[in-house]
Order: C-alpha cells, then sequence, then structure tokens
C-alpha cells in the first residue's frame, strides 16, 4: 500500500519568529514522564521564570457523566473505580454513599468496618504513590522503589479481598459484598507492624536531604485564600492553614468512633504537603488498628450482615438468590431494569486521599440517574497552576506538580 | 479492534529463512528494547508497577526512556481520547524504525468500557499495532509476558534494512 | 414504517415503566427546623428574591433570579461566610421546558453547611461569572461551556476546555448520544489522516455483544498465541507453555518451571 502522508504537519508551535519580547512559549507537552497523566502545560517564560501557565486538560476526558446517564446505577460502579485510579475504593465509596443517602439506606455494622478498612488501605496506597512519583519526578529514585515495594504489600492483600489490583469496585450500593479473607488481618498487621520503620526509613533519607528541602521549602507556597478561592480540599488545603478533613467535621461511616489527628500546616510550601502526607500515612496506621479491633467485635457479637435490608433497591445475599424463588425473581428484576430511587437530589462529599471528592446525583426516580455531576478534587488543583506557576523556575514546575497530587483520570473524567 | 484492510502477515505467515545475521540482530534488537513512556491511564501505574522494585523490567533489558526518538518499543497503556489522538500519531511518527507497539489493556485494544464519544475505539484505529494484551488493568505479569511474546516475534521476522515497514495507509 | 422515537432526549430509557407506580420524593424539610440555615435565609431574602427554599438531606436549597447569582454569592461569601464554591454545573431540562437549571454548591467551614444556590435559564441565556468571587468558578464555568453551551459573561477565558478546541458540539445535552453523531466518529480520522482514509480505517466498531464467527481461533489457547493470519491446520498443539522458542535463546537462561522457585509468602 503506497504511503499517505497524513495531515499532521510539523508545526512549531513552541517558537515563534517575530517576537519583540524575550519570551518562550514552553510546551509541556500531553506525554511527558514528570506530568503525572497527560496534563500539558503551556508555559511563557522569561529566561527561566514563567509569567504564564496555562494547563490544558481534558486528554483522558472519557465521558462519564454522560455514561452514567445511560447506565443504571450498580452498573455504573467500576466506572467510578477509573477516576482516581490510584485509590479506586474510595471512588467506589463516595458514589455508594451517595446513592445510600438518597435512598435512605442504613448499612450494616460490619460492612461499614470493611469499608473503613478498605478507606484506609487506599489512603494508604495512595500516598505510596503520591511518595514514589514525587520523589521520582524530583530525582529520589531509591524512594520510588522502595514506596512501589509497600505499595504491592497493600495490593496483595486487596488483591485477596476483591480479586483486583488496581481497580477494586469492591463496595456495593447497601454494603460490600465479600467478607474479609482468612489471613487479611494476619497480613495487614504484619504490614502495619513494619510500616512505622519504613516511614522512618523514608523521612530519614528525605527529610534531612539538602536537595530536597531545597526544592521543596518555599516553593509553591499557597495563600489561604488562593487555596479557598479555587476549591482546593484534602492536604492542599490543609497544608495553607485550613484544619478541615471531612472525616472529623461532617463524620461518615464509623469515622467518629475512631480516635485519630488531622495534621495541618500554615506554611503552604510543598514541604508543608510532603510533612502532612507521611504524617496522614501515620494517621491512617492508627485508624486501621483501631478498626481491626472493630472487626473482631463485631465478629464476636455475631454480626454477619453485610448488605443493608432494603428489597426494592439491594438484591439478596447470593446463596438466598441462589435458593429463593422470590429472591432470584427480585435480584433478577433489579439487575436488568435497576433500581428506582425516589425523585430528588443528594450532593455527598467524602474525603478522598487527594480531596474532597463529592458526588451530586439528580434523580428523576429512573433507573439512570438524570445528572450525576463528579466534583473531582484533582481538577481545581490543575486549575490554580494558572495563578501558582508564575513566579517559579522550571524545576519548580515538576516539584509542584507533584505535590499537588493531580490524577488525571480525575480531572477529566 | 479495527476492521481495516491491511495486511498484517508477511509471506503469508509461513516461517521465514532466516540467516545468521539476521538472527544476531534481532537477538540484540530483542533483548534491549527500549520502552517508551506512555502510561495514559490506570493501565499506565501497572505499567509503572511492572517497571518497579516487584516486577522488574530492567531484568528484559527495558529501560523506559521519555523520548519517542529513542525508545523501541511504545507501551500504549490507557485510554486513548480523541483529544489525544494527534499526540499519538506524532509521537509514532518521531519513533525511529524499527519500532513496534503494544497496546496494553482494554481501553487501548477496543475503547473499553468507555463506548462514549470522546474515546477512541481501539488506538489500532491510528497507529499500527503489534501485540494486544487483555485485561482492565492487566497484572504487570500480563506486561511482561507480553514483552516476551514480543521478542519472540522479533526473533523470528527478518531484520533487514529493507523490511516492510508497517504502516496503516 | 420504523416506530418515531423522540429525538430531544436519546439517553437511554428504562423499556419497562410501570404505569401505576409513583415514584416516592425525597423528603424535604421547612427552613425553620434549623437556625443557622433560616438565618442565613434571612440574609439572602432580605435584598435578594428567593422564590423557593427547602431543606433537603440536611443541605438548604434555595432558587433565586439568574440576575442576581452574582450579589448572592458575593453576600454569601463577605457576610455568610460561604467561603468556598465546592463544584457548579448545569442540569438540562430542554426537553421539558427549554431551560437550563444551574446549580451552585456552597461550603461553609466555620458554620460546616452546605447551601445550593439554584436558577433557571432559557435556551440561549448566559450567566454571570462568578470568576471574580471564586476562581474555581473559572475552570468550573468553561467546563459548563464545554458540555452544555451555556457561556458565561464577563469570563476571561471561555472556551473548550475538556473536549478538542475544534469540536462541534455539546456533548452532556440530552440529544447529544452517549456514542457521539456523525462528527464525532469521524473525528480522529478525518484531523489525522483526512476524510479518504474513511473507508481503509472503516467505522468505529461500537457493537459491545458483536461476535465475529471465525473469531475462535485460539482464543482461549493462552500461552500458543500464533501471529495473526497464520492458517493453523490440526497441528499438535504444545502442551507446555513456552515464554521463549524451543532452542532457547543465546545468553538468556531459558525458562524451565521444574528448576523455578515458586515464592508463596507475601511477606517474603
Amino acid at each position: 500500500m503506497a504511503q499517505v502522508k497524513n495531515r499532521l504537519t510539523p508545526f512549531f508551535e513552541n517558537i515563534t519568529f517575530d517576537r519583540e519580547d524575550n519570551e518562550l512559549v514552553l510546551n509541556f507537552g500531553p506525554q511527558h514522564p514528570s506530568a503525572h497523566g497527560q496534563l500539558r502545560l503551556m508555559l511563557h517564560l522569561q529566561q527561566e521564570q514563567i509569567v504564564k501557565a496555562h494547563p490544558d486538560v481534558g486528554y483522558l476526558h472519557r465521558g462519564m457523566e454522560k455514561m452514567a446517564e445511560n447506565m443504571i446505577y450498580n452498573e455504573f460502579m467500576p466506572t467510578t473505580d477509573r477516576m482516581d485510579y490510584i485509590a479506586s475504593s474510595s471512588n467506589n465509596y463516595g458514589f455508594a454513599l451517595a446513592v445510600e443517602r438518597l435512598i435512605g439506606l442504613e448499612v450494616p455494622r460490619r460492612a461499614k468496618v470493611i469499608r473503613m478498612m478498605l478507606l484506609e488501605i487506599n489512603r494508604l496506597m495512595s500516598h505510596l504513590f503520591w511518595l514514589a512519583t514525587t520523589a521520582l519526578d524530583i530525582g529520589a529514585m531509591t524512594i520510588f522503589l522502595y514506596a512501589f515495594r509497600e505499595r504491592e504489600y497493600l495490593m496483595d492483600i486487596i488483591e485477596g479481598y476483591c480479586g483486583a489490583r488496581l481497580t477494586h469496585a469492591a463496595i456495593r450500593i447497601g454494603g460490600v459484598p465479600l467478607d474479609i479473607q482468612d489471613d487479611f488481618l494476619h497480613q495487614l498487621r504484619v504490614f502495619l507492624n513494619k510500616l512505622p520503620q519504613n516511614i522512618k526509613d523514608y523521612e530519614d533519607l528525605l527529610d534531612s536531604n539538602r536537595i530536597w528541602r531545597m526544592r521543596m521549602e518555599g516553593v509553591g507556597t499557597i495563600s489561604t485564600e488562593m487555596a479557598l478561592s479555587w476549591g482546593c480540599t484534602g492536604p492542599m488545603l490543609r497544608a495553607s492553614g485550613v484544619a478541615w478533613d471531612l472525616r472529623k467535621e461532617e463524620p461518615y461511616e464509623l469515622y467518629d468512633e475512631v480516635e485519630f489527628n488531622v495534621p495541618y500546616s500554615d506554611v503552604g510550601d510543598n514541604f508543608a504537603r510532603y510533612r502532612i502526607y507521611m504524617e496522614e500515612m501515620r494517621e491512617s496506621a492508627k485508624i486501621l488498628y483501631q478498626t481491626i479491633e472493630m472487626y473482631e467485635k463485631c465478629v464476636k457479637n455475631g454480626e454477619t450482615e453485610l448488605m443493608a435490608h432494603a428489597p426494592k433497591y439491594i438484591s439478596a445475599p447470593k446463596i438466598d438468590i441462589m435458593t429463593q424463588n422470590y429472591s432470584l425473581m427480585q435480584h433478577f428484576v433489579l439487575v436488568t431494569q435497576g433500581m428506582r430511587p425516589p425523585v430528588g437530589e443528594v450532593y455527598v462529599a467524602t474525603e478522598s486521599p487527594k480531596g474532597e471528592l463529592g458526588y451530586y446525583i439528580n434523580s428523576q426516580g429512573g433507573p439512570y440517574p438524570y445528572r450525576l455531576k463528579l466534583r473531582a478534587p484533582s481538577f481545581w488543583h490543575t486549575g490554580i497552576l494558572t495563578d501558582l506557576l508564575p513566579g517559579h523556575y522550571i524545576p519548580d514546575v515538576v516539584s509542584i506538580i507533584g505535590t499537588t497530587n493531580i490524577v488525571f483520570g480525575e480531572v477529566d473524567r | 479492534m479495527a476492521q481495516h484492510k491491511v495486511n498484517y502477515t508477511q509471506d503469508g505467515g509461513l516461517p521465514v529463512a532466516l540467516t545468521s545475521i539476521d538472527k544476531i540482530v534481532n537477538w540484540g534488537r530483542s533483548n534491549s528494547l527500549w520502552a517508551l513512556t506512555y502510561g495514559l491511564a490506570c493501565c499506565g501505574i501497572e505499567m509503572m508497577a511492572s517497571g518497579a522494585s516487584r516486577f522488574d523490567f530492567d531484568r528484559f533489558g527495558t529501560i523506559f526512556r521519555a523520548s519517542p526518538r529513542q525508545a523501541d518499543v511504545m507501551i500504549v497503556a490507557g485510554t486513548l481520547t480523541k483529544k489525544h489522538s494527534e499526540f499519538i500519531k506524532r509521537l509514532y511518527d518521531q519513533m525511529t524504525e524499527p519500532r513496534w507497539v503494544i497496546s496494553m489493556g482494554s481501553c487501548a485494544n477496543t475503547g473499553g468500557m468507555f463506548n462514549t464519544y470522546a474515546t477512541v475505539q481501539g488506538c489500532d484505529r491510528i497507529i499500527p499495532v503489534d501485540l494486544y494484551l487483555p485485561g482492565c488493568a492487566p497484572r504487570p505479569e500480563t506486561l511482561q509476558y507480553g514483552v516476551m511474546l514480543l521478542q519472540k516475534k522479533i526473533r523470528a521476522n527478518k531484520a533487514s534494512k529493507a523490511q516492510k515497514a508497517k504502516r496503516l495507509m | 414504517m420504523r416506530a418515531y422515537t423522540p429525538k430531544d432526549n436519546v439517553q437511554a430509557k428504562a423499556y419497562y415503566t410501570d404505569r401505576y407506580y409513583v415514584s416516592p420524593q425525597v423528603s424535604k424539610e421547612e427552613v425553620s427546623t434549623d437556625a443557622v440555615f433560616e438565618s442565613d435565609l434571612a440574609a439572602i431574602s432580605a435584598k435578594f428574591e428567593v422564590k423557593e427554599s427547602y431543606l433537603q438531606k440536611g443541605q438548604m436549597v434555595v432558587y433565586i433570579n439568574a440576575n442576581d447569582i452574582y450579589g448572592v454569592l458575593e453576600l454569601m461569601r463577605d457576610e455568610l461566610e460561604y467561603t468556598q464554591l465546592s463544584e457548579m454545573s448545569a442540569i438540562d431540562w430542554l426537553a421539558k421546558d427549554d431551560t437550563f437549571e444551574i446549580f451552585y454548591q456552597m461550603l461553609s467551614m466555620s458554620k460546616r453547611k452546605r447551601i445550593r444556590v439554584k436558577y433557571f435559564i432559557k435556551n440561549g441565556e448566559a450567566v454571570d461569572s462568578v470568576e471574580k468571587l471564586f476562581r474555581s468558578a473559572d475552570w468550573s464555568e468553561r467546563e459548563m461551556y464545554d458540555m452544555f453551551g451555556i457561556e458565561a459573561n464577563n469570563h476571561p477565558f471561555m472556551k473548550r476546555i475538556l473536549m478538542p478546541y475544534d469540536w462541534q458540539g455539546h456533548p452532556l445535552l440530552k440529544t447529544y448520544p452517549l456514542e457521539g453523531d456523525e462528527f464525532a466518529a469521524w473525528y480522529e480520522v478525518d484531523k489525522i489522516y483526512g476524510k479518504e482514509a474513511r473507508d481503509i480505517i472503516g467505522p468505529e466498531l461500537r457493537d459491545t455483544s458483536r461476535v465475529d464467527r471465525y473469531d475462535s481461533e485460539r482464543f482461549a489457547l493462552l500461552g500458543h498465541e500464533v501471529p495473526k493470519g497464520t492458517k493453523i491446520t490440526d497441528e499438535k498443539i504444545p502442551t507446555e507453555q513456552s515464554y521463549q522458542e524451543d532452542g532457547g535463546v543465546f545468553m538468556v537462561s531459558k525458562f524451565d518451571k521444574k528448576t523455578s522457585k515458586i515464592i508463596d509468602d507475601p511477606q517474603r
């Protein structure tokens, strides 16, 4: 077949030949090893300093909100996995919580404990991944290998639970479908016993490292007003002085029964965010120890329910479906037609590892949501780069993008 | 996968007679496949995990290079959207021959679960693909097995400069 | 003649609707049941017209006029301590009465309360941008324009954000099909190769349940893959999964399952 030229002609977008000023337009393209996904940053540079930054997103826009308008609620659950694909269960959980609040369901206690365990494990996974990639971008490649090793332990535990390493779909509307496997608690305890030493190893490598401190301290300072105005939440906001954590302020699940602290800083630079992530890992470990105890108490009290009992919306347990006729019929109807929640709307926000992950569901009584809006924290954390980057140098761009912890599945949905 | 009228097999699928020069060159090429970092979405995380400490990629001789000029194989890991399709074609054109493409994951194979307006239904609508890996996301072992299959494929074909270049059209 | 399907909402529809089913409503409460919300509502309605207000699931919903949005949000930010705009977007009611419903989700951290401010606009109208009050509206309004076609006045950069800049059509409208219209279907082919390539590359395969009757060659035989197009006669299928060729590769140790050690301990 003859070679047919394609229509992509080479063009020099970053070099304009007739400019009077010294400005260079640099395209930090959609494929870049430090771009954490598909971020296209167009930077106007004056020698090495940035005068204008324009982030261009949308290279991973897959149309999830429109998909939700065409899928039943349970069918949409695996799609939410792919939003923040590093901590998948937190997206699943946010969606499940939103639908449960819309319907008015009460989830059984054992399922709540398991969900909390999954959420905190996902938080640890997400923070370890953040540490690995940020360190890799700045040049500390050892941390990348060590943090991924820790992450592999956690992924093994979750794979033993639900079968998937990365995109879990382990949480359903109404509870969890599976009980934890036999050596889940044992493996989790072994991991948690090693975790403080591991975190201390990373801190020893990084905290007093001159290069790390020079690249992180004083760089990317976000003031409180800018953080509030740009809709920053999560560690970005806590680093800028506002101690706002949805697990404490609007407690969901059983977070009001566990004790943990919320680290915050009032400096707002990269180093503050780094310290907050490390402290949050320790707090997550604390929560996990307490949830292990809560789970064992649940087992002792004999609470075995894993899914809420609401026959209009939730299917029966599998054993009933396989043996009872009416359970099978109801399950069939729920799977083929979908559950029909009441008419109304709800906005529910949870504290995902990246920030406030919100789901706005407007239901008109049909099996498909009429409008589902996903409030992803990384969307505005990418937008803040417009105001944050001018004044910094090019190497700072990499460290700032690293510490803002952007995941492009969320930004573009 | 796309259904286009491209003839993929060389020599009609019969085993190709290889000279020793071919064998040496193929041996060198297959054991030092430098991969282009092309992690687009969730499969990119699994690709990173397969390059990390547990499933090491370096034992295949594979190093992840960021520049397409220095890469042999492009592992398309993740969803290809229509906004991005122009760039994947640019990057593929910039890769120097011989070059191969591994399509990793459902989204790169066929568009995956995203049957929507903004998703390219398979990266082979844009670039010719040598290996398709199923999964969502494929495990790192799958990716490594895929790399080994690609190595086998490289060793089975002729290595001469007059290699019939794979073009989509 | 095929049946007439109305084109004002081409999203998936439930194929069975119970004729006598009345959907329950999510409960709405009076604002007066919550003191904080009551005082907030009094402050807003002192200066602007509030068409409707109620409490739903612990959050207050306030309906105002479209022109008042800048003033209301300024009041809420400066006096009522609603310092963060969590999100804003639109809902498409064009099929019902040719309007859009725009909502703004506000958060007050000091009071721990959330308010949803909503209003309706007619098709073709533009909204006032609140980007000067909350910078997060900058990108939210761009996304609203991209997805629905609703422009915002006084916005610094009203361009598409999620779709490519030369896209035609606003995807989240109910009249836009999930799989995209004709423009979307050929977008990447036209852009990269030109219209002539449409025949060569072929249309998108969007049928998820399509089964190709010739597709079963070696489909389930993982580990025995062959290049596409090779003719498979009734040769013997090798029983052992081979990672390398039979003769092995020079200087690369051949994988042998018998001599390899399987590490099963997750703690290693």
